[in-house]
């Protein structure tokens, strides 16, 4: 498992990068999540990120963040296997505003210390 | 030969030396043309004319907006655009899936870009959508308007002013149907826009399109907006771009509102 995460440090905006669907209701805070792949969508208009997380109860919610184009991401050296299925990890997120869980993608850092996306940018969490 | 014919013939060589190519006919050949070869970026955010934009953000950020030469007419349509977008109730076009883009919205969006340069015609090929728009360099007329019906894109058709690339277009449908936006602030033109559109590489990364909006219908005076694009690595792939394939965010055509759909299918509670 370890030998398909790929080793990404992007730079990536997330705004610019959800510039033709979403976007609207996001929330210009970051959260932070932990929690499990469930399944990565490397899919147009723009991919997704779909997360096991456990609430405070206990009850796994199904998080669903959003990201750029494959398009674009795999320029930018971000492809399917950058989050393999069952991979844990601490995603930042920008969190929808009505509270459902939907975010914008900012960030991972996996157990072993990898990250994906722009893990120490400034705007990080909050 | 006679002087007459000597000096007709000197007459002749002086205009045609005046035009430009592609508007006497004669092609400009390959090798005089310019390199525009590579992929290339939007530079800035999607907001249309960020020369006249107020507020911080981005184009579906309340309180982001610009100032075109609006009549009242347009500007209070574009002032009720602003106010459901505010409200995340105006939807971008782009989000129906299956529809292209529109004149000049095709140089605002993100994704790539490639900028096709031939003798006969100019393509713009955006990855996004995906959208692409000929320019007709060949040295034909404008159709006559009474020919043109109204499409997005309209008809586009151009010469060559050195390495600058100059191109008129007729024939958009503008705001007709509702579905052709310049951006998500809900800017639009109407179905009398025409535009001048001058390209050139103003230098060896930055494409620069400057546009020139006149609109009798919607504009008190001509809009002048300016897109640049970056140039970026060489050996990038470009893709095809299904919006239809995963789009999780239709709009509720009941509401406006843009969904957000769970990986099952459904909208997100």
């Amino acid at each position: 498992m370890k030998s398909l995460r790929v080793v990404l440090l992007v730079m990536l905006a997330a705004a610019p990068v959800l510039a033709h669907h979403g976007g609207a209701e996001y929330d210009a805070k970051t959260i932070e999540l932990s929690g499990t792949v469930k399944e990565f969508q490397f899919t147009n208009p723009h991919s997704w990120i779909q997360v096991d997380v456990k609430d405070q109860s206990g009850k796994v919610v199904e998080w669903s963040l959003e990201w750029g184009s494959p398009n674009t991401l795999t320029r930018q050296g971000v492809h399917p296997s950058a989050f393999p299925v069952g991979a844990k990890a601490t995603f930042k997120v920008h969190p929808v505003k009505t509270g459902i869980p939907v975010g914008a993608f900012v960030a991972a850092k996996f157990e072993d210390g990898t990250t994906v996306g722009k893990w120490d940018s400034p705007g990080g969490s909050e | 030969m006679s002087g007459i014919r000597l000096a007709a013939l000197g007459v002749v060589l002086v205009v045609a030396s005046g035009l430009s190519y592609g508007q006497n006919g004669a092609l400009t050949p390959f090798d005089k043309l310019p390199d525009w070869t590579g992929t290339w970026t939007m530079i800035g955010d999607t907001v249309f004319d960020a020369g006249t934009r107020v507020g911080k953000g981005n184009a579906w950020t309340p309180g982001v907006r610009e100032h075109p030469p609006y009549n009242d007419v347009y500007e209070k349509k574009y002032e009720e655009h602003l106010a459901l977008r505010d409200v995340y109730k105006f939807p971008d076009t782009n989000n129906f899936c299956g529809i292209p883009v529109n004149y000049p919205r095709m140089l605002n969006l993100p994704d790539a870009y490639e900028f096709v340069v031939r003798p006969d015609e100019f393509y713009i090929i955006a990855e996004n959508g995906e959208n692409a728009m000929r320019v007709y360099t060949d040295g034909r007329p404008m159709p006559k308007k009474e020919d043109m019906w109204g499409t997005y894109t309209g008809v586009s058709v151009g010469h060559w002013e050195g390495d600058t690339l100059v191109f008129e277009t007729a024939g958009l449908k503008g705001d007709r149907d509702n579905d052709a936006i310049l951006d998500r602030t809900g800017a639009v033109l109407s179905d009398a826009a025409h535009t001048t559109t001058r390209v050139r590489k103003i230098n060896d990364n930055t494409m620069q399109f400057v546009v020139t909006i006149e609109d009798p219908k919607a504009l008190t005076k001509p809009w002048v907006v300016t897109k640049q694009f970056r140039k970026q690595k060489p050996g990038l792939f470009l893709y095809d771009y299904g919006c239809a394939e995963n789009n999780r965010n239709p709009v509720d055509k009941a509401t406006g509102e843009v969904l957000t759909l769970g990986s099952d299918g459904k909208p997100i509670q």
